[in-house]
């Protein structure tokens, strides 16, 4: 009688799927995917450096000093670029998630994408102004 | 009625995630820019005068309760965003740990504790104030 062939086979071994370190810089494009995804770590950096900038405030008139030092210019001009490739990036993606209808009619992605731009332009000139206009 | 009717769950943790994620990333994609060229480049370079470079103007900013809500939804919603984007950055450099559920708690409770830090710091810098 002739086996099952099932019982001839070997164990079931386990398929290891691994990527090269460095797959992200074979393309532009995940190059690109992965300056995104980055993104997060030094804007999250500014963040709590502004927590910080909050709370030397509470120490009093005489400790206060405010942020002028050449450094943090620096670290701040490389985080402005991250998160303005944030903005860029993420605003653009709003046409491909937010799906929209008015009096059934389907808006168009690229409205919803200007529409997102636009709202950047209006709360960067209001924040700035509100920077601005209250100080002395 | 079918008696094996579908019994849907509603996956509000995944929806809690998700919120977080798209509304952090969207708020930090609004504002988070225009901070960091005024506060960080501009008032530090003297270009423009800003309300952080002199103490009265920004302790007496700092106690509005509107900037200080402003602040506190800024930080907390960015930090969920912030937290998600870099757990998934790790998986994809091959670090399938970042998946786990104790990396989970890693990455979501430090944005936890910051928000708690961040209410800690505004309750306690400048008092509350409309003037």
């Amino acid at each position: 009688m002739k086996a099952p062939a099932t019982a001839a086979r070997a164990e079931p071994r386990e398929y290891r799927w691994s990527m090269p370190a460095n797959w992200w810089t074979r393309k532009r494009h995940y190059f690109f995917y992965v300056v995104r995804e980055f993104t997060a770590l030094p804007m999250a950096l500014w963040l709590l450096w502004l927590l910080y900038d909050i709370k030397s405030a509470g120490s009093g008139a005489a400790a206060f000093q405010a942020p002028r030092s050449p450094a943090f210019i620096a670290f701040s001009a490389v985080c402005f670029l991250f998160a303005t490739y944030h903005s860029y990036t993420f605003l653009k993606l709003a046409g491909v998630i937010i799906h929209l209808r008015v009096l059934d009619k389907t808006i168009p992605p690229r409205v919803i994408v200007l529409t997102m731009f636009g709202l950047w332009a209006v709360a960067s000139v209001v924040i700035g102004a509100v920077l601005i206009g209250f100080a002395r | 009625m079918s008696a094996h009717a579908t019994r849907h769950k509603t996956a509000f943790a995944h929806l809690f995630f998700w919120f977080m994620f798209a509304n952090g990333g969207g708020l930090a994609a609004l504002v988070l820019p225009v901070h960091i060229v005024v506060q960080g480049i501009l008032g530090p370079l003297k270009l423009a005068p800003v309300v952080d470079q002199h103490y009265d103007t920004w302790i007496s900013i700092l106690g509005n309760p509107l900037v200080k809500l402003y602040i506190l939804v800024l930080v907390a919603l960015s930090f969920f965003h912030f937290a998600h984007r870099l757990r998934y950055l790790l998986v994809d450099f091959g670090v399938p740990a970042a998946k786990s559920l104790p990396a989970q708690a890693i990455f979501y409770g430090g944005a936890a504790v910051i928000t708690l830090v961040t209410i800690w710091i505004l309750l306690t810098t400048a008092p509350i104030s409309f003037g």
